[in-house]
């Protein structure tokens, strides 16, 4: 179970700039649960996602996971949440463009260290789970939008972890690609994973698998 | 959990070298000419200064020199019989040589006169006198070069015989008897051996007097004793003992170091600058994998720990490769163009080897000097990096 207490970030650009991209914002996210984010662009959308992945820290309030706070959690354990707990599909994918489709979906398993066989075979499942096991040796530079997305899809999925996060998963694909995204979308949510998406794509409203759409507007909860 | 070496963050760090090939092949350019004129200086100024304590002690224990008039001047031979009456002595011998000036090499050789039969001073003159018929090279008018004069010889063109102009500024014609090999390369190098009698012709010396007299005592520990009591017996004197001659050479041999130190100094600085310019400057490509790393649930101890294999590998590497290099060219190659900055106060050292010395500490002291210093150099920065929150960096 995913909470957000009485959230409010404030980014500091500078001393005299400051935007509130969230202003307390309260939401329950229960275990299992596809969600749908949605609201304009700039809305706060992509900062609650980080919030709940623990890549920043809100201004005041709390967010607790599965009964941990983990809005105060120091770096190195927020790594570690990220690791166990996590798996995130950036709105960029970030992932490495220099090395091959293996190496990226590896990374996640490196500070784990692994054998070997057990790391491959990971690698392997989740390469075929999201279709991308035949380019495993090419350069991800290299690649098409919607094998790039699966790749990040696949390195999100490599550690098994119960929460994923996309953010605007459709936003670089064409309409066949984000309908693909959807089947992808209705797997996971098969395998129980709690799912939050933050996306402005109508794509998303009224899919009979997502559970709940939570309009955000100005950095509040409408 | 994790006792065992992280293999995968080792493959991930030279896999990031070799993706970063064209800056890192600049950095281990750098990197291994520093290193390699770094040792090059210090085993040249190691090899030298070996070769000098080794010259010293081929040098006579006790030189005795009769002053006039603030200057050098003949001595008389017959002081060599007093001398031996001084209890420690075990043996004085008046020697008879002088320098000559080479005008179309520019060079002076020490022009040195041996007695067949009289007790020698160097070990070398025993084999030489063995080696070599001096009544024959008497007769011939004959002398002895070693192999470098024999060299700058050839080159001015006087390849059988060299006229000596002597003071009276008549020629004596000397012909070239043969070559030989000295104890040590820096002194007999530029060393010429002939009978004493043609010595005494060209430089016009009595044969009552000699130039100077060595004097050998049998316990090192009286050296000094034995020199007051020469210098008590004959005022007139000036006596030279070992110890007198390592603090000139070594002084000659500082001045030297001082090139080197400055060249030192410039070097390090050179190596600072830009490893400042590297420390300063992680690419925002860099910055970017630091925050993916992170954003995917790497700790900032992993990055770090990466990032040190990193430059730990680079700057071994290189390390390695300069000192490998510098060996070959020190010691192989007997450091063309550097020697001669060193070898500088007389050109006649073409032949001199640089001996090997294997020396633990300077390879430890350029070691410490580079690798961990290049190592903190990569880790600050990119701790800097690991340690914003990830969102920042890969927004
Ligand atoms: N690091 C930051 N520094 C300063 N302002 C920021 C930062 N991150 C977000 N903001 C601001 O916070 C507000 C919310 O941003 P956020 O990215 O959460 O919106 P979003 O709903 O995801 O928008 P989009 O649909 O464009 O992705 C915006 O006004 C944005 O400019
Ligand atoms: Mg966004």
């Amino acid at each position: 179970m995913i909470k957000l207490k009485n959230i409010t970030k404030i980014y500091d650009v500078s001393k005299n700039d400051k935007v509130k991209a969230l202003e307390n914002v309260n939401l329950t996210i229960k275990e299992g649960e596809l969600i749908v984010l949605k609201g304009a662009s700039g809305s706060g959308k992509s900062t609650i996602l980080s919030l709940i992945a623990a890549l920043s820290k809100p201004s005041s309030g709390e967010v607790i996971v599965d009964g941990k706070q983990i809005s105060k959690l120091p770096d190195n354990f927020a790594s570690i949440y990220r690791r166990d707990n996590i798996g995130f599909i950036f709105q960029k994918y970030n992932l490495i463009p220099t090395l091959s489709v293996k190496e990226n979906i590896l990374l996640p398993l490196v500070p784990l260290n692994p054998d070997s066989e057990e790391a491959d075979e990971k690698i392997q499942e989740v390469m075929k789970r999201f279709h991308i096991e035949h380019k495993e040796d090419s350069v991800v530079r290299n690649l098409s939008g919607g094998e790039q997305q699966r790749v990040a899809i696949a390195r999100a999925n490599v550690n098994n972890p119960k929460i994923i996060i996309a953010d605007e998963p459709t936003a670089n694909l064409d309409e066949k690609l984000s309908q693909h995204f959807l089947e992808i979308l209705r797997e996971l949510k098969s395998l129980n994973k709690t799912i939050i998406i933050a996306t402005h794509d109508p794509l998303f409203i009224g899919l009979d698998f997502v559970d709940r759409e939570i309009e955000i507007h100005n950095g509040k909860i409408v | 959990m994790r006792k065992k070496i992280n293999l995968y963050l080792i493959e991930y760090a030279i896999n990031a070298i070799l993706r970063q090939s064209y800056k890192n092949f600049f950095i281990v350019t750098v990197f291994t000419i520093l290193t390699f004129l770094l040792t090059s200086v210090f085993f040249i100024t190691n090899s030298l200064r070996y070769e000098m304590d080794s010259t010293v002690d081929t040098l006579p224990q006790i030189i005795v020199q009769k002053m006039k008039a603030g200057r050098h001047y003949d001595i008389d031979v017959n002081r060599v019989d007093k001398i031996l009456e001084i209890p420690g002595v075990s043996d004085a011998v008046a020697r008879v040589w002088g320098y000559y000036y080479f005008e179309n090499a520019g060079v002076n050789f020490s022009v040195v006169g041996i007695e067949q039969y009289e007790n020698q001073y160097k070990n070398s003159f025993v084999n030489l006198v063995k080696k070599f018929d001096f009544d024959k090279l008497k007769e011939n008018s004959s002398m002895l070069v070693g192999a470098g004069v024999k060299r700058t010889m050839e080159n001015s063109y006087y390849k059988e015989y060299f006229n000596f102009i002597k003071p009276n500024g008549t020629l004596k014609k000397v012909t070239l008897g043969g070559v030989f090999d000295g104890d040590t390369n820096l002194e007999s190098n530029d060393m010429i051996i002939m009978p004493q009698e043609i010595v005494r012709e060209i430089f016009d010396l009595d044969p009552s007097k000699a130039t100077d007299i060595v004097v050998k005592v049998a316990n090192p520990m009286e050296i000094q004793t034995v020199a007051s009591k020469i210098k008590l017996m004959f005022p007139d004197t000036r006596i030279i003992t070992t110890g007198d001659l390592k603090v000139s050479y070594q002084n000659i041999f500082d001045y030297k170091s001082g090139i080197f130190l400055a060249l030192f100094i410039v070097t390090l600085f050179t190596f600072f600058i830009i490893i400042y310019d590297k420390a300063s400057g992680v690419t925002s490509e860099e910055k970017r994998e630091i925050g993916i790393l992170k954003a995917i649930g790497w700790t900032v101890d992993d990055v770090l720990k990466e990032k040190f294999y990193e430059s730990f590998v680079i700057s071994l590497f290189s390390y390695g490769l300069g000192v490998g290099l510098s060996l070959a060219y020190v010691y192989l190659f007997q450091a063309p163009l550097l020697r001669d900055i060193f070898v500088g106060y007389s050109q006649l050292k073409t032949n001199f080897e640089l001996p090997f010395v294997f020396d633990m500490q300077t390879l430890f002291l350029v070691f410490l000097l580079s690798v961990p210093i290049y190592i903190a150099a990569t880790i600050i920065p990119s701790w800097k990096v690991a340690t914003l929150e990830a969102d920042e960096v890969i927004r």
